[in-house]
């Protein structure tokens, strides 16, 4: 679980999930709106942190109510993604009917507390420690997705240049 | 593919840009300060000026112009002897292929450098040498630089 530092009211907790089984039933659920949280594919991330950029950005939005999304936790995941076509983006950074790896991240506030227990009875799966995540990263994947350069890796790492293309998609 | 913070937010509300701290920094301007009052020979900050030429040509080479390049705006990462520099403060900086904007860059450069570092004249020939040898565009922007100085305060 993390603070926001900008927003010390609200707390992101991120939940990993291997061997996972019911990932269309998951997926459809969370269509529905019946979970409370944004369920990710985990490939799609090398680092926490990026969760948190993604996380901070959306409830920026959300408290000035300038979301693209409709929820707060589709726009987590749009805010993943390194340009602005939504569908595209909960495509490829939401989850599959077919993956057995999930990421589900929970924002919570004084006001509202999440159930871990609740959220995580509902995935048919193991529930592992997030230091597992660099096993179920696909890098080759999100090179290409972000299209990170080696010219860039040269420079700095994975990690810097997603968070910058997250960060300032919406400038260029 | 040039060093810089990485930008983690922005807030159009307040206007204001979230970037990474870069920890234990120096600025190119600090060290070499201290460098010069530990009595050491500005030849030991020949390595950085060569660093810092070949980081301008690759920038100038991608057609981005910093607008304020002073040695305060440039950091050192730990540790010091790796030369790891990155840019920072980039609020005056656009995008042109004009070797006059390129040597106008420069130029700025070279005066804070003389003007805040005595006796540095052969650090900045070293940045300048190294320059012209990494971009692939340099002959007119050193072309410009020299009409400039010429020019004297613009």
């Amino acid at each position: 679980t993390h603070q926001l530092e900008l927003f010390p009211d609200r707390s992101v907790t991120l939940l990993l999930f291997n061997h996972v089984k019911n990932a269309a039933a998951l997926r459809k659920k969370a269509m529905e709106g019946c979970i409370d949280g944004a369920l990710i594919n985990p490939a799609m991330i090398v680092d926490p942190f990026q969760i948190l950029v993604a996380a901070n950005k959306a409830v920026h939005l959300h408290k000035i109510g300038k979301m693209k999304t409709r929820t707060l936790y589709t726009e987590i995941i749009f805010n993943l993604s390194p340009n602005n076509n939504i569908s595209d983006a909960l495509k490829k950074f939401g989850i599959s009917d077919s993956d057995t790896a999930v990421l589900i991240v929970l924002v919570e506030d004084r006001e509202k507390t999440v159930n871990l227990e609740d959220v995580a009875s509902q995935v048919e799966g193991q529930q592992v420690s997030l230091d597992e995540l660099p096993q179920l990263t696909d890098i080759a994947k999100i090179k290409k997705m972000y299209k990170l350069t080696p010219q860039e890796e040269k420079i700095g790492t994975l990690l810097d240049g997603i968070i910058c293309r997250m960060s300032t998609k919406d400038v260029l | 593919g040039i060093p810089a913070p990485v930008v983690y937010f922005v807030d159009y509300v307040t206007n204001c840009i979230y970037l990474e701290d870069i920890v234990d920094s120096v600025t190119v301007r600090d060290h070499i300060a201290s460098v010069q009052q530990c009595g050491n020979d500005s030849s030991s900050l020949l390595p950085l000026a060569e660093k810092l030429g070949e980081l301008l040509a690759r920038m100038h080479d991608e057609d981005l112009i910093h607008g304020d390049l002073t040695t305060c705006n440039i950091l050192l990462r730990p540790p010091m002897e790796k030369l790891d520099l990155v840019l920072i403060d980039f609020g005056l900086s656009f995008v042109s292929g004009l070797p006059e904007d390129k040597g106008v860059d420069l130029y700025v450069l070279e005066k804070a450098f003389l003007s805040t570092h005595p006796d540095t004249e052969t650090v900045f020939q070293t940045l300048l040498k190294t320059y012209a040898a990494t971009s692939k565009k340099s002959g007119p922007v050193v072309k410009k630089l020299d009409e400039v100085r010429l020019r004297g305060r613009k």
